[in-house]
């Protein structure tokens, strides 16, 4: 009989089954993320050979070059990497879990209410060492509430993206009115952040997202296998065995947990978690898998479009200081439109 | 485990949705080892009630009993192993493989860290072997047609590997040779697999011809149940269906035929 290729693994009582084809996939998206990853350390205002970068990476170098690569590139680099895959994940989390490609974190205002929770609880506390807790409660209401306004049976993609664009647009205009408290410069900052944007950050914000990925990405690995079964439908899922109300309440709040921490050291940053799982999908379809959510894949290609974005804006020549949300919706906001092309000609909208 | 006399009980089964009444107080014992069919009317219940047996549905009074235990009180997995159910409709991913598909049935086997077991595999292909649809295990979901697609499905839950099989309408989009060879399939399994089948169908002929045990609905209430010769007779099709027709022994089956006036 015809089985499909795959490549099984089993040891003791564990055992797993991957398709070459999303294995290869994987790795060229991995080996694409080490290139960007290379050019972004070698393109900035500060010019640097690679010889001498490398030497500043593994051995001791100049001082300015050291500080231009540790404190500077090589944390924007991470950063970006971090909160990419981390925004990756949580998008395909949610839209694999609905199974709607518009439910993502960023399109029905999870982001953007992360964003207010954030920027409200600095301003009521003047330490941005509530960032975090802030932008999970942030994410956590702006969540209950799409969802509870959204929910009529089920959940409709018309609804979902048309009641996520009216909260992100009352949030924007709360953010407005807790601005107009604030001096202008530190106004611009924080208008520079909303749209994502991690210009200069700390080797502190590298561990939160690389924390959070660690202590959350197994997590998320392993509500991969419910998604499994959840892609089928409510009914074929329990009938499989699946507590799917538990289920979707673990998912969502793994969700909301990562677009947190990635609005947290990089801003509300559009498109990433909308994008990075189609797109992986639709490389590992292509090859004919069709077997499970390609989480990792979603945190590979979330990561590459992160850094890609972030170091276009930077080597541009219009302005020094655009931020990476721009570029990050210049390549998002043409998927989002062809894919509500794609859903309203399916007659879903 | 222990075994209760009825694989899949219910008791005070009560349902109210804003349109109405859908199960009102319904008791019923599924016998062991038959095929179960519960026929009646649009809108008398039935898929209702299969869901409700299912755990798809939770009745607002009364509780089902698998195996002689609550099925609510026991692990949704554990219910898995021993009870499948084919809902009506189903979103599949159009990309799905008929192999992937069938695998996934093995869920309930699985855990996030034991994916594909030698026991998984073997399954598969005995499922697939069963349901006849080895020829077409690479082809997407997609390019199917409706009988290949609904086998599909059949061997998916053959997959699962529980004695139980509920399946809900199974035959809806099929023609006429489609429908007979399911049920020929449905048959096959439960004569040789010894699996205890509970189906809705909404065509009474084939009802008669593929039931050992019928259960009659209407509005929301059993209203007969036994041996297909003696619940579909021209009094009970009157009762339940309001229809005035004659009701002959098949030619070729010997089960009752109906045949409206």
């Amino acid at each position: 009989m015809r089985r499909p290729t795959a490549v099984t693994w089993r040891c003791f009582a564990f055992s797993g089954r991957v398709n070459p084809q999303t294995l290869v996939l994987t790795v060229l998206t991995l080996a694409i993320l080490m290139s960007v990853s290379g050019l972004a350390l070698y393109f900035g205002n500060y010019p640097l050979t690679t010889a001498e970068i490398s030497t500043i990476l593994f051995q001791q170098g100049d001082e300015t070059p050291d500080i231009v690569i540790w404190y500077h590139r090589l944390p924007r680099l991470l950063v970006g990497i971090g909160a990419g895959a981390a925004f990756g994940v949580a998008g395909a989390l949610i839209q694999d879990m609905l199974r709607n490609p518009l439910a993502s974190p960023d399109i029905v205002g999870f982001s953007s209410g992360a964003a207010t929770g954030a920027l409200f609880t600095v301003m009521l506390t003047g330490s941005s060492f509530w960032v975090l807790p802030g932008a999970m409660v942030g994410g956590v209401l702006s969540a209950a509430f799409v969802l509870a306004l959204a929910w009529n049976k089920g959940l409709s993609s018309a609804r979902l993206v048309i009641t996520g664009l009216a909260l992100s647009l009352f949030l924007m205009a709360l953010v407005d009115i807790m601005m107009a408290r604030l001096d202008p410069l530190t106004a611009a900052d924080i208008m520079k952040w909303l749209v994502g944007a991690f210009p200069s950050p700390e080797w502190g914000d590298v561990v939160l997202i690389f924390g959070a990925l660690i202590i959350l990405g197994p997590f998320a690995l392993w509500q991969g296998f419910a998604l499994k079964s959840l892609a089928l439908g409510d009914d074929i899922a329990t009938g499989l065995g699946l507590n799917v109300s538990t289920t979707r309440l673990k998912i969502l709040f793994l969700s909301v947990g990562l677009t947190a921490c990635a609005v947290g050291v990089a801003g509300p940053l559009p498109f990433v978690a909308f994008a990075a799982n189609p797109i992986a999908r639709r490389l590992s379809a292509a090859s004919g898998a069709g077997n499970g959510s390609p989480l990792l894949g979603a945190a590979a290609v979330g990561a590459c479009l992160t850094v890609l974005a972030d170091l276009v804006c930077r080597s541009l020549p219009i302005g020094a200081d655009l931020p990476t949300g721009v570029f990050t919706a210049m390549i998002g906001a043409p998927l989002l439109m062809w894919q509500l092309t794609l859903e309203i000609r399916k007659g879903v909208i | 485990m222990k075994t209760a006399t009825f694989p899949l009980s219910a008791g005070g089964l009560t349902l109210t949705r804003p349109v109405g009444t859908v199960l009102d107080d319904i008791g019923l014992a599924v016998p062991r080892g038959k095929i179960s069919v519960v026929i009646g009317p649009n809108a008398c219940g039935k898929s209702t009630l299969l869901r409700c047996l299912a755990r798809l549905l939770r009745p607002d009074e009364g509780e089902v009993l698998l195996e002689g235990d609550p099925i609510d009180r026991q692990k949704s997995k554990q219910v898995a192993r021993q009870l499948a159910i084919l809902p009506q409709n189903s979103t599949v991913p159009e990309y799905l493989r008929v192999f992937d598909l069938v695998a996934r049935g093995r869920t309930p086997w699985q855990s996030p860290l034991s994916q594909w077991s030698r026991g998984d595999a073997l399954a598969v292909e005995r499922a697939l072997a069963l349901a006849g649809v080895e020829a077409y295990s690479l082809r997407p979901l997609s390019e199917l047609s409706g009988g290949q697609r609904q086998r599909a499905f059949i061997a998916m839950i053959l997959a699962q590997d529980a004695p139980i099989l509920l399946l809900d309408e199974p035959t809806t989009f099929l023609d006429l040779p489609h429908q007979i060879e399911l049920l020929d399939l449905v048959r096959k399994l439960n004569r040789e697999s010894a699996k205890t089948v509970v189906m809705v169908l909404h065509d009474i002929n084939l009802a008669a011809r593929f039931a050992d045990h019928v259960f009659a609905l209407k509005d929301g209430k059993i209203h007969r149940e036994g041996a297909p010769g003696d619940v579909i007779t021209e009094a009970t099709m009157r009762q339940i269906f309001g229809l005035d027709c004659l009701v002959i022994p098949d030619p070729l089956h010997g089960c009752p035929h109906v045949i409206p006036r």
